[in-house]
């Protein structure tokens, strides 16, 4: 089993890091791809950060009715296959979808903008930052919250001096595995947002679009990919070790 | 009891025979272009009628097939949009020299609901939301030799096919993705081929024709895998293309009879 998983990934390091490596990474397919993603995937990582955080809170420290139903219903995206959820962003923020026509008096163009990248990211790995932050606010108990209140702390005060410092790990983690995540974006974004160099054609699918033709720079991204990946473990276990 | 085992024996036996397919029948792989996905389901429904074979399809951009074959990928006939897809092949010594089997031509749509192009020079109009195939892709190839047709020409200036790419929006990997994409009134306007505006998309779309002197047909080839395991029945199948039953079946489908 170990070699079935390894063996793939180091045959494909072997690949990548020979075929002139440097020379195709620095073509401008292979750049713009790498630009492409890496601006789209640090918007939707900020989108995360910012509106998840409160979500998760709410879910972690208050009771509403249907909270039970809304902390499961968050998880869909977890489970629903990207494509699907390419449709499901179609229908709503298409042109001709739910919001499409508000949306374009409102003069928002998302068809085919990098925004819509960003919005495809954003539904698909939101989930993985919001059930790993209510973990967090859920792992110390909250009297410590109370106490510092009491200490004559605010609530911002509370919140940025002991509930985040006491969560971190947990936010950090959630926010590593969104990001990779959002990253590995492929079937949402192709069908929500088309595919152009230089303006929605992320690592994902430049690799796709190169492997038609020119294997070269479907190997580099993809050597890119993977150590990025071992980037995003690194850090995991990092973060993990700070736990305990 | 043993009467009761027994047909229980026999039925078990008539659906093994029956998943085989039977004797003399085959299971026939055939890669085919997207475009050819209407058409190729339906001359696969007649073939397998005809000689109780199996046959599935797998549909794809002809470059991506194309890729998939260098690979190792086992198919027993591979039908793609045009000789440049296949053409490698054949010098790689995977497939058998390609047969033309049927012609193709390009046409721009424009979603019904709201159309955005009236003529040919509306496609350089600024802001215009246009998706083409990508530049590997046959349609993606024909798009661009198209425009620069209607360039060398001179009726819409010399810049023309400079200011329609300007447009793009999105290359897509196959022509059917293409299609879609106005089809959802996504984008303003595509190119696809005639063939594309099949009875389920002429609803939702509006087409602008694009005069033959700009619109060489493409031609499609057909042949046999080297690899295949049925040539026997994959040569069936080709030939069953190339007849005026398959041929019929690939002109209703919107496309032109082979040269």
């Amino acid at each position: 089993m170990a070699a079935f998983l390894l063996l793939p990934v180091l045959v494909l390091l072997a690949q990548g890091l020979h075929t002139g490596f440097l020379t195709t990474l620095r073509t401008p397919a292979v750049l713009d791809a790498l630009r492409v993603s890496a601006v789209t995937t640090g918007s939707a990582l900020a989108l995360t950060l910012m509106l998840g955080t409160p979500v998760a809170y709410l879910l972690a420290r208050r009771r509403f009715p249907g909270r039970t139903v809304l902390d499961a219903l968050l998880d869909l995206p977890l489970v629903l296959p990207p494509v699907v959820a390419g449709v499901a962003l179609l229908l709503t923020f298409g042109r001709s979808g739910l919001l499409g026509r508000p949306l374009e008096l409102a003069g928002i163009e998302l068809a085919f903008t990098p925004a819509a990248v960003v919005l495809a990211q954003l539904f698909t790995s939101a989930p993985f930052y919001v059930r790993a932050a209510k973990a967090g606010f859920l792992a110390f108990n909250p009297d410590v919250e109370a106490a510092a209140r009491v200490d004559g702390a605010g609530s911002w005060a509370t919140f940025s001096r002991v509930t985040l410092p006491l969560a971190l790990p947990f936010l950090l983690e959630g926010a590593v595995l969104a990001w990779a995540r959002s990253l590995g974006e492929f079937g949402a974004t192709l069908l929500f947002a088309g595919s152009l160099q230089g303006q929605t054609r992320t690592v994902s699918l430049a690799i796709y679009s190169a492997m038609e033709s020119d294997l070269a720079p479907a190997l580099v991204l993809s050597t890119v990919m993977v150590v990025l990946a071992f980037a995003v473990l690194f850090t995991l276990r990092v973060i993990a070790g700070k736990h305990s | 009891m043993r009467s009761q085992a027994s047909s229980r024996v026999r039925s078990v036996l008539a659906l093994l025979a029956l998943l085989s397919g039977g004797a003399g029948a085959a299971s026939l792989t055939v890669f085919a272009a997207s475009s050819l996905t209407d058409a190729f389901t339906e001359i696969g429904r007649a073939f397998d009628t005809k000689t109780g074979n199996h046959t599935t399809f797998s549909f794809a951009g002809s470059q991506a097939l194309r890729t998939q074959l260098t690979q190792g990928a086992r198919a027993d006939v591979f039908a793609s949009a045009n000789a440049a897809q296949f053409e490698p092949l054949v010098q790689a010594g995977l497939i058998s020299a390609g047969q033309p089997f049927a012609r193709n031509r390009l046409t721009v749509i424009t979603p019904a609901a709201r159309p955005q192009v009236q003529t040919l020079a509306d496609l350089a109009r600024p802001s215009l939301k246009l998706v083409i195939a990508d530049r590997n892709v046959p349609a993606g190839e024909a798009t661009r030799r198209a425009l620069d047709l209607i360039t060398a020409s001179g009726t819409y200036g010399n810049d023309f096919a400079s200011r329609v790419l300007k447009n793009v929006v999105s290359e897509e990997p196959n022509v059917r993705q293409v299609a879609l994409k106005v089809q959802l009134g996504q984008a303003d306007a595509a190119l696809v081929y005639v063939s594309d505006v099949t009875p389920a998309l002429r609803k939702s779309v509006r087409t602008v024709g694009l005069p033959t002197r700009f619109n060489p047909a493409v031609t499609y080839p057909i042949g046999v895998l080297r690899a295949s395991t049925n040539p026997e029945a994959a040569q069936a199948f080709v030939q069953f293309v190339r007849s005026p039953e398959g041929q019929r079946i690939l002109r209703k489908w919107g496309f032109l009879s082979a040269p």
